[in-house]
């Protein structure tokens, strides 16, 4: 009998599973609230309606709700819709524009910016947002013990950048010596304005970082941005609903966003997102995997969904000789082990091909880029010769120079160089005779590097030179690539920042950057190449003029390719479905490919 | 009996100890720590890294790590906070461990569910066709990996619609009244039940239908045949009582490994349970989060088997621990 009970449950769920009521499409929204006194008009391609949900997978869920706290990609996805910032980033534009200050301006002297800020803004709980919280942003980021990312960019060596309020709306900040890059971290990725009134107890007893935890209740969690918390169900969802108190609106004063919900499904993989996207669960995806281009370009014919091509992605592969040496020991540092000052830490013979510009330049010209595209993206790459990629509008400059597949080129190199293969092995010996071998490293969890990897070295064995190749645990390859320095070449990928800017890319270009790859955290620069390319990075960020700029960065990337001190290697080109039920949907190739303007999307009324 | 369960729970103390510690000792023996994963980042600087790793305490030896986490525990009851949530490591997991324990306890249901009858009729009706047709099916299901059973079955959901493609409540579960509520979550956990609960099955009818021949051919079930009972009455009210016994000592048994035993198949239906937590946790490094997650494990453990012991003296007259 209890079987048959079983049994019966089990047909009785399949069966109620089809005929479940369908939610509020395009429930009627009533705007409460009346408009701010300056309110924010955005512009929108088509007006939209209020109401109705937006799906989206997440992976991972969000580690916390604290948007001045959280660091990886799973919780400021979130964070970035919940809290606003002082202006806006336009991923279509490229342009920065009005956000919570309705307008700004920089004094003569390149570092006094005055903002004017939005009056009538609200957080979500109806009260004002003012230049209070934007002083209590600067003190919550700037606080030494909190530390948030953020902090680094808000100062100039170690001297702190100064903001003051003069009125409830203005807030003046001085960046202690000129800086055209303040809007940089500004916007979204950067300083987060979030609610002083309810965070400032927090803040005083030192509990700041565990504020706004993914424990919080919704309602106690108050928000600044577009959107506020609706519900959090660990490792099931996280339901966003708007903010009633919004200062955007359309050109029909209509409040933004135009969606009731936007809700983040949590799904275990890459692969679990795509069943859901096909069972129409999820209404886009953020990442495909090239392999499956193929199925959502021959689908989309159904109509049910778009497959966006957005070209190359905003993260260039690329892989760098070791070029690190011994720097004299700064105060609380040691010298390494068994090492001195000048030293190189791979080994010296080794040393002296990497220092060799002629050899990087052989080498990126042994690698057969078309035949990397063919095999490892399933044709779904572009050769690209920049940390930049064509979709930057703004900073990519295509006719760099580039040193491209040409193996004929790169063996005359490397005879130029008096290298040959004497004892007919197959790998030439350099003019000392030691054969000319190095190991690489990459991540082995990322099929796609490993796989790159593999034809950088059949490609560079078919020149005369013997690759060792040794995927590794990735904390590993980042001990290595940050701390001990213990590698030959390493391949990886790098994202850019949002936005793709010189000023947002110092940690890569500058000598003394962390992400200087080549030669992490130069005291001074080490080649008079790397010095110029400083001073272009000084002249960058003192100079307003745009066109000044671009000349400047334009010399520091022809230096930076000339060099070859970055083996440039193809890039994947990002393709998403999204479903055809939404209106002003704009993928970017930048960060948040789909919600960097979900508060435009709204749901079209059904065709009749 | 009392004394016997004193000593038992007593015992679990050192046990405890020492698989912290061992727990402990390996997430330090794996390379790196929950930092690295931000210093591939170029947005982070060094110094954000340090100041974070003084705050987590990571600067510290593992020794010392290990000597304030104990203390916490001890003196406080504090089981320290996840380093990515900011949140206690309790907090984090307790949502998991109820959804767990309602996967578990679906998949408890089907196997003994189904194992206690189809057991029974395979010993009455041994080497008939219905006896070899249960052993064929069962161990073919033995045999398919669990991990591959689950993804077939995913396939399957997304290939019919028959059956949403995981997760434990669709999106509109908030709408839907008590009942739909409820047949909305059993609509989710009927295929991951399915997985986790077919897997011993085999087993379990293996022994319900050997434990039961075994009975069979005691004297005393002769003399209730003799005496002219019916073969109904026979089996249920006499031979199968006392056939019950051994598998009662295996379900407390079960018990135990329920909360473990269902972590990948977790993973596969994206059911937010302990296993997805403990593997982000694990990727991650979030080390307090996994010495909270294995120490829960263990204890459910641990209680399971204490639980079997006792179950067989309740069951069986003739054993004492006195």
């Amino acid at each position: 009998m209890k079987r048959l009970l079983i049994i019966a449950l089990a047909v009785a769920t399949v069966a109620t599973g089809g005929c479940r009521r369908r939610t509020t499409e395009a429930e009627a929204y009533k705007d409460a609230v009346p408009p701010p006194e300056e309110p924010m008009i955005r512009a929108v391609a088509t007006p939209g309606r209020h109401g109705g949900r937006f799906v989206l997978g997440q992976t991972i869920g969000p580690k916390s709700f604290n948007g001045m706290m959280a660091t990886e990609t799973s919780s400021t996805d979130i964070t970035n819709l919940l809290f606003t910032t002082l202006v806006a980033f336009d991923n279509a534009s490229q342009k920065f524009g009005p956000e919570l200050a309705k307008s700004w301006e920089v004094a003569p002297d390149g570092m006094t910016w005055t903002f004017h800020l939005r009056k009538g803004a609200k957080a979500s709980d109806g009260h004002p947002i003012t230049a209070e919280d934007v002083l209590f942003a600067f003190d919550v980021a700037q606080d030494p013990v909190l530390h948030p990312y953020v902090q680094d960019s808000l100062r100039v060596g170690d001297e702190k950048f100064k903001v003051s309020a003069p009125d409830p709306y203005t807030v003046v900040i001085n960046t202690v010596k000129p800086n055209s890059a303040l809007l940089d971290i500004l916007c979204v990725g950067g300083l987060v304005i979030m609610p002083k009134h309810t965070l400032e107890s927090a803040f005083k007893d030192g509990s700041f970082a565990s504020a706004y935890n993914v424990g919080t209740p919704p309602d106690k969690l108050v928000t600044t941005g577009a959107w506020r918390l609706g519900q959090y169900t660990p490792g099931e969802k996280v339901v966003l609903t708007r903010n009633p108190y919004y200062y955007g609106f359309d050109a029909q004063k209509q409040r933004l966003p135009y969606l009731n919900e936007l809700t983040f499904l949590l799904v275990p993989d890459q692969d679990a997102a795509d069943l859901k996207f096909r069972s129409g669960e999820l209404d886009g995806l953020d990442n495909v995997k090239p392999e499956n281009y193929k199925w959502y370009e021959e689908h989309q014919r159904d109509g049910t969904f778009t497959l966006y091509d957005l070209g190359p992605a905003n993260n260039a592969y690329f892989f760098w000789f070791n070029l690190n040496k011994v720097q004299s020991p700064l105060p609380g540092e040691k010298l390494p082990a068994g090492k001195k000052v000048g030293d190189t830490f791979t080994d010296p013979v080794k040393y002296a091909w990497f220092n060799d510009v002629r050899f990087r330049r052989a080498v990126s010209m042994a690698v057969d880029r078309d035949a990397m595209i063919s095999s490892v993206f399933f044709g779904h790459a572009k050769k690209n010769f920049s940390l930049d990629t064509p979709g930057n509008t703004e900073w990519f400059f295509p006719d760099l120079p580039r040193y491209d597949y040409n193996p004929v080129e790169a063996k005359r190199l490397f005879a130029s160089m008096g290298w040959k293969d004497s004892n007919g092995d197959g790998v030439l010996e350099d003019t000392h005779g030691n054969p000319i071998t190095f190991t690489m490293k990459t991540n082995a969890d990322n099929i796609i590097r490993v796989g790159m990897a593999n034809f950088v070295k059949d490609d560079l064995a078919k020149v005369g030179i013997k690759v060792i190749l040794t995927p590794i645990d990735f904390n590993t390859l980042i001990t290595n690539l940050r701390s001990d320095l213990q590698y030959d070449s390493i391949l990886l990928g790098l994202q850019n920042s949002v936005p793709p800017t010189p000023g947002n890319g110092q940690n890569v270009w500058r000598s003394s950057g962390e992400s200087h790859e080549w030669f992490i955290k130069q005291h001074k620069p080490s080649t008079p190449e790397e010095a110029r390319m400083d001073q272009l990075m000084n002249e960058i960020l003192t100079t307003q003029d745009i066109a000044a700029q671009k000349k400047a960065y334009r010399e520091m990337q022809t230096i930076v390719s000339e060099q070859a001190w970055m083996i440039w290697l193809p890039v994947l080109e990002i393709k998403l479905p999204v479903s055809n039920r939404f209106g002003n949907v704009q993928p970017s190739i930048m960060a948040h490919r789909l919600l960097w303007n979900i508060e435009r999307l709204y749901v079209k009324p059904r065709e009749s | 009996m009392r004394t016997y369960v004193l000593r038992r729970v007593l015992q679990t103390i050192p046990l405890l100890f020492g698989i912290s510690l061992i727990t402990f000792l390996l997430l330090q023996l794996a390379p790196g720590d929950f930092l690295n994963q931000m210093a591939e980042n170029p947005g982070i600087s060094a110094e954000t890294i340090e100041a974070m790793r003084l705050r987590f305490g990571l600067d510290q030896p593992w020794y010392i790590q290990y000597g304030i986490y104990l203390k916490n525990v001890i003196l406080h009851f504090d089981f320290g906070e996840s380093f990515a949530r900011h949140q206690p490591v309790f907090e984090v997991l307790q949502d998991g461990f109820n959804n767990t324990l309602i996967l578990a306890g679906a998949a408890a249901v089907i196997t003994w569910g189904l194992a206690i009858p189809l057991g029974v009729l395979a010993a009455v009706r041994q080497h008939s066709w219905v006896d070899r047709t249960l052993s064929l099916v069962s161990f073919v299901w033995l045999s398919i990996p669990e991990i591959l059973a689950a993804l077939l079955l995913l396939m399957l959901a997304a290939r019919t619609g028959w059956f949403p493609v995981g997760g434990m409540r669709s999106l509109d579960y908030d709408d839907l009244d008590a009942l739909g509520q409820f047949l909305d979550i059993l609509h989710h956990l009927a295929l991951p039940a399915l997985v986790v609960g077919l897997i011993p099955l085999a087993s379990r009818m293996r022994q319900m239908r050997g434990s039961l021949l075994d009975v069979l051919r005691l004297d005393y079930v002769t003399t209730a045949r003799a005496k002219g009972l019916s073969e109904r009455v026979v089996i249920t009210k006499h031979a199968l009582r006392n056939a019950l016994n051994p598998m009662i000592t295996l379900f407390g048994y079960t018990l135990g490994a329920l909360v473990s035993g269902s972590f990948i198949v977790e993973i596969i239906f994206s059911w937010p349970g302990l296993g997805r937590i403990t593997l982000d946790a694990i990727l991650q490094q979030d080390q307090y989060l996994v010495m909270g997650a294995v120490l829960m494990a263990s204890l459910v453990l641990i209680i399971g088997n204490l639980i079997a012991d006792l179950l067989l003296a309740v069951a069986d007259p003739r054993i004492s621990y006195d």
